[in-house]
């Protein structure tokens, strides 16, 4: 069984379907993918998974615990925790209690116990912690507060903090956005590492060549549905995506030069 | 069923007042976003200008005189008429000038500078303003004014709509007046093109600003239609709420903001109806709850009439609270950074024993003696505002129910105590269990927090401004239904609850001497102790796991729960640990004053709570404390009357206040407590540098034992101050601490010939001296010369001697303030690193070495 498996999920805003009767698994231990252009309802997707959207209909199974009725917080302790596009970081707090937040379990008394023996508290997090800094070359910034670092930092820290608790899987909500080149090439190259370390990674991005090259099965999402699916060599040959991706306007060459850039960016690796 | 209608129909009097105070609410926060809680303070004081500009024929200036010399004065009165009187219709104009010209100061000076501060700092801005004007009013006006008189005559209708009883016009007039002045608001906002792009900037202020409206300009306008309809509406209806004071007047936000929240903020007609309904239902209620509430539901009847507002309220808020229109401004701030606390257990000793030994130098110093109280009162005080610091600061919930908590746990104590005699100045039996202290105290506190809960319970579903809205309703339910409730407290109105003195260890801790006077030494330090473990519970909530959830929660909430956060528990734990620390200082207040009394604890205290709490740093445990010392009767006011003697300071705390509080919301939203932890900071590393011998022994009580020695180090001192105040063989308390200080220095001089060699070097200790006269002489020098000047023209009783060293004094505080204050790079956003090096508490002794040069940067 899969460890994260939607069915018929459909979330409507009105009329709308932003998303229209998905079917997605994620395996264990792979990277799956979802790319789709602009408003194809990716992050509402990831909303729907974690809880922060109602679904209209369908059922979420997770590690084989029926989500439905499960609050954001209690998905995330779980084992489903995600990042989000706009960084959405715990500016008031260093980088390390960020992750520190994120991973700590507390029981319902842990608050009577930080305050009588502080020196304890959190103790048993901290090795996560760390892990989750270097995992991402954050160790040197731990102390600092996010708003002094670049923007391609406060992503990582995004990311650091969704690892900070050991997840089962993680939902990746573009990464790579805003990141430069050599930024979206480092994550990339860490991301396959994350699966050694037990966890699950779903990723969605605009950027083609990060998604083609990284993941093991990607599923492509347009208007709310699923277009098409597969491994990223079936994916690429796809003529729905193709299409999807690449139409008649000017603006969509563009998108081309992405797919061929994802292309030679893949047989560089091989 | 007659009866009833009757009712309805004379409430709506009341309810129109309600009807276009909510209505002015919507209007100024369509126009500008701020939930004004000074809407009814800016009326009252439109008010008061018109009837004594009517009655007396003088017109009195929304500011006071606050120089104290006699020949150098603000205007302040004017006189329009020697005869005393004037024509009601130019009085009429007069005051709805005021009104004007008060609604367009409250947007220029006050709210615009603030149009992106957080959520917090607006609605402190208005507490501020509400503050000040009812400062100057009481100042101007006077509590016990003569009450204005209605402008209609007092007559009646006979037999109303066949009703049976006698209508009063008035109530009439005041309803036809809501009615028109809802449709012409409406007429206003719909047709007309002001209306249109007022509504255009509610929804999208950078889309007004796009399409060429100033989204400012427009604020203004409504401010000021705001403040005059509010004006207009209570000089009609004022009369029929019954006595008229500044206080009471400004109290009517309530109903005013459950009408404008029935309105949606949004709407003007509904927030109208609202009000008149609110008013009908609660006149009823009061007339009828005799036969309503009775048997098991006569404890209702008191507190009914209040509880009607939190009702409406909580209704609204859960049935539309996601509906409610969030103001889309260019951009909001954060609170400030919240600094990671540094060595509270240092600290906490090191201020534990500088309020040991005040408390023992000014228990019997004559006239002095209210420091003794002051020290108590700023003690207590701070325990309470920590309470603020961990809900507000931390978690980011605005609560105005900080005093009610502290109330219930200290009323609960006092009924736990309670034995059914009477004794002290409550000769009224109470019945009760009559419990010994520590566990009375236990149960008020355990009440306290149960009683926290359910009063977060609403932040679950809301949060910022609204919450606060909900909290001050709660608040005065609270007041209503149990502090003032004689079925519930059995106390009859105005007598105090006899609170037992509380004992550690068979020594009396209580705070009353024989003299009556709350001045016991004992009780300060049982009061700095307890306030030193809120302090360091509060800076361990800080550090761990639990403060990292509530800064989280503070700072965004969709990513908290991502995290794995449940966001409503945690609120509630702020809400519970916070009605914990508030019922400590609630119960800590009730031996302080050895009795308790609903007076104590109005829901206008915990207004001042918030503001004070902001105006010292509401996100830092030092600013909750330096709060603490700047209330009313605390260490600040007292000092400060105590010094400039003669010139009513302490009239002014209110008013003071208010402008401390809007010009911090606006320059520095960290609070003052960063100028105190600069100064002494500074003072600190100063005090070691320039006595020999003091670098020697801080270097010796560092180290990993180093709790142990400066234990030892405290209550070598406190004994000392102890066995000096018993000795009693000084007078002079002022000679009483010089001779301390100098027989202190000289132990603790031996003690560094002991430990090793001298340091600073006598040699090192001069150059500090002469580098800091060279570097504060020429300030407190012109200090002293303005001083010498200013004597003649004062209205104090300063000798020649005293006033030209306040001069001097008063210089060098400014210089620092000033030099402070252009230091700090950006009012809004601080470095954070800077930030993060504002330890929890300054101490003179504790910080790192450093030489008179280093202390050349801030001060």
């Amino acid at each position: 069984m899969a460890l994260l498996e939607a069915r018929s999920l459909t979330v409507s805003y009105g009329g709308l379907h932003a998303n229209d009767d998905i079917d997605l698994d994620v395996q264990s231990g792979k990277l799956v993918g979802l790319i789709g252009p602009n408003g194809a309802g990716k992050t509402t997707f990831i909303d729907a998974i974690t809880g922060f959207t109602p679904l209209s209909f369908g059922t979420v199974t997770f590690d084989g615990v029926d989500l439905a009725g499960k609050s954001p917080d209690a998905r995330a302790r779980l084992g489903l925790t995600r990042t989000f596009q706009s960084l959405e970081l715990f500016e008031d707090l260093t980088v390390r209690d960020n992750l520190m937040a994120a991973a700590e379990r507390p029981r319902w008394f842990s608050f009577a116990t930080d305050i009588v023996l502080p020196g304890r508290a959190g103790r048993a997090y901290r090795e996560q912690v760390d892990w989750a800094l270097s995992i991402l070359k954050l160790s040197d910034f731990a102390d600092r507060l996010p708003s002094d670092l670049s923007h391609g930092q406060r992503k990582l820290v995004g990311v650091a903090r969704a690892l900070a608790a050991r997840p089962k899987l993680v939902l990746l909500d573009e990464p790579a956005a805003g990141l430069d080149t050599v930024e979206s090439q480092l994550l990339g190259s860490h991301l396959r590492d994350f699966l050694a370390h037990d966890m699950s990674l779903f990723l969605i991005d605009h950027d083609m060549g990060l998604v083609l090259n990284v993941c093991d099965y990607i599923y492509v999402l347009d208007f709310g549905r699923v277009i098409a699916q597969g491994t990223p060599a079936q994916v690429r040959a796809d003529p729905a995506v193709i299409s999807a991706y690449l139409g008649e306007s000017a603006g969509e060459a563009q998108a081309r030069h992405g797919v061929s850039f994802g292309h030679g960016g893949s047989e560089e690796d091989q | 069923m007659k009866e009833i209608i009757f009712y309805l129909l004379i409430g709506l009097g009341i309810g129109s007042l309600y009807a276009t105070l909510g209505a002015g609410l919507v209007v100024v926060y369509k126009g500008s976003g701020v939930i004004n809680f000074a809407h009814g303070a800016l009326a009252m004081y439109g008010m008061f200008t018109f009837d004594a500009a009517w009655n007396r024929g003088q017109l009195y200036l929304p500011w006071v005189d606050f120089l104290p010399t006699h020949s150098l004065n603000l205007p302040v009165r004017i006189t329009l008429d020697s005869d005393g009187s004037w024509p009601m219709m130019a009085a009429l104009i007069v005051a709805l000038v005021m009104a004007a010209l008060l609604g367009l100061g409250a947007h220029f000076l006050v709210f615009r500078p603030l149009r992106k501060a957080a959520p917090l700092g607006k609605v402190v801005a208005s507490l501020g303003l509400a503050l000040y004007l009812q400062g100057v009013a009481l100042l101007n006006f006077g509590n016990s004014f003569p009450q204005p008189k209605s402008i209609f005559p007092d007559k009646s209708y006979e037999n109303f709509l066949g009703l049976g009883r006698p209508f009063p016009r008035i109530t009439l007039v005041a309803i036809a007046f809501a009615v028109l002045l809802a449709g012409a608001l409406w007429a206003i906002y719909r047709l007309t093109r002001f209306g249109l792009a007022t509504r255009a900037a509610a929804g999208n202020e950078k889309g007004a600003v796009l399409l060429g409206y100033s989204p400012q300009r427009l604020a203004a306008v409504n401010w000021v239609l705001a403040s005059v309809t509010a004006t207009l509406a209570v000089i009609i209806v004022g009369p029929i709420q019954g006595t008229i004071t500044p206080v009471g007047l400004t109290a009517l936000i309530v109903p005013a903001l459950a009408a404008a929240l029935v309105g949606g903020l949004r709407s003007v007609p509904i927030a109208a109806a609202g009000g008149l309904a609110l008013g009908a239902v609660q006149t009823m209620l009061d007339l009828k709850k005799s036969s309503w509430f009775d048997g098991s539901l006569s404890w209702l009847q008191d507190g009914v009439r209040n509880v009607i507002p939190l009702l409406v309220i909580i209704v609204v808020l859960f049935v539309r609270g996601k509906s409610l229109p969030m103001r889309g401004t260019v951009e909001e701030r954060r609170l400030p950074l919240s600094p990671n606390p540094q060595r509270i257990s240092q600290h906490a000793l090191v201020w534990v024993t500088v309020a040991a030994m005040a408390a023992f130098a000014f228990e019997a110093a004559g006239t002095r003696t209210v420091f003794a109280g002051a020290i108590q009162t700023g003690l207590v005080f701070a325990i309470i505002m920590l309470s603020v610091v961990l809900l507000t600061g931390y978690t980011g919930q605005i609560s105005l129910a900080q005093m009610s908590f502290a109330g219930i746990a200290a009323f609960m104590m006092a009924r736990m105590m309670a034995d059914g005699v009477g004794r002290g100045s409550n000769l009224v039996a109470v019945s009760g269990p009559g419990l010994p202290w520590p566990i009375a105290a236990a149960i008020g506190v355990a009440v306290a927090v149960v009683v926290g809960v359910i009063v977060g319970l609403p932040a679950v579903r809301i949060r910022g401004v609204q919450l606060a809205v909900v909290t001050i309703a709660t608040a005065i339910s609270i007041q209503s239904l149990y502090l003032e409730n004689d079925d519930i407290t059995q106390l009859r109105a105005g007598i105090p609850a006899f609170v037992k003195t509380p004992t550690l260890f068979g020594i009396d801790v209580g705070a009353r001497s024989v003299r009556q006077q709350n001045e016991r030494p004992a009780f300060a330090i049982f009061a700095a102790i307890v306030l030193a473990l809120c302090a360091i519970a509060l800076a361990n909530v800080r550090r761990t796991g639990v403060g990292r959830r509530f800064l989280a929660v503070r700072a965004n909430e969709r990513a908290a729960a991502a995290a794995g956060i449940n966001v409503a528990r945690t609120k509630l734990l702020a809400f519970a640990l916070s009605a914990a620390i508030a019922g400590i200082g609630g119960v800590m207040l009730g031996f302080k004053q050895v009795e308790v009394s609903s007076a104590n604890f109005p829901f206008q205290a915990s207004l001042v709570v918030l503001a004070f709490a902001y105006l010292g740093g509401i996100t830092s445990i030092n600013g909750g404390i330096v709060a603490g010392m700047l209330v009313g009767a605390s260490v600040v006011p007292v000092t400060s009357n105590y010094f400039f003697r003669g010139t009513n300071i302490d009239s002014y705390v209110g008013m003071l206040g208010g402008v401390g509080l809007i010009v911090t919301a606006i320059v520095h939203p960290q609070g003052v407590a960063p100028f105190f932890q600069g100064v002494m900071r500074h003072l600190g590393n100063w005090i070691v540098s320039a006595f020999p011998g003091l670098q020697t022994v801080r270097a010796a009580t560092g180290g990993p034992r180093r709790i142990v020695v400066q234990t030892g180090w405290a209550v070598l001192v406190v004994g000392f101050a102890f066995f000096v105040h018993r000795a009693q063989f000084i007078d002079d308390v002022y000679l009483w601490i010089l001779f301390s200080l100098a027989m202190l220095y000289f132990i603790v001089f031996l003690a560094s010939k002991a430990l090793g060699p001298t340091r600073p070097t006598p040699t090192d200790a001069r150059h500090t001296w002469a580098a800091s006269i060279k570097r504060f002489g020429p300030t407190a020098l012109v200090g002293y010369v303005l001083g010498w000047i200013i004597w003649p023209i004062r209205v104090d009783s300063y000798s020649k001697l005293w006033m030209p060293l306040l001069g001097a004094e008063l210089a060098l505080f400014i210089r620092s303030v000033v030099r402070q204050v252009k230091d700090a790079r950006s009012p809004h956003e601080q470095a954070p690193d800077e930030l993060a090096a504002h330890d929890v508490a300054t101490s003179p002794v504790s910080q790192s070495a450093t030489t008179a040069s280093t202390m050349a940067e801030v001060v």
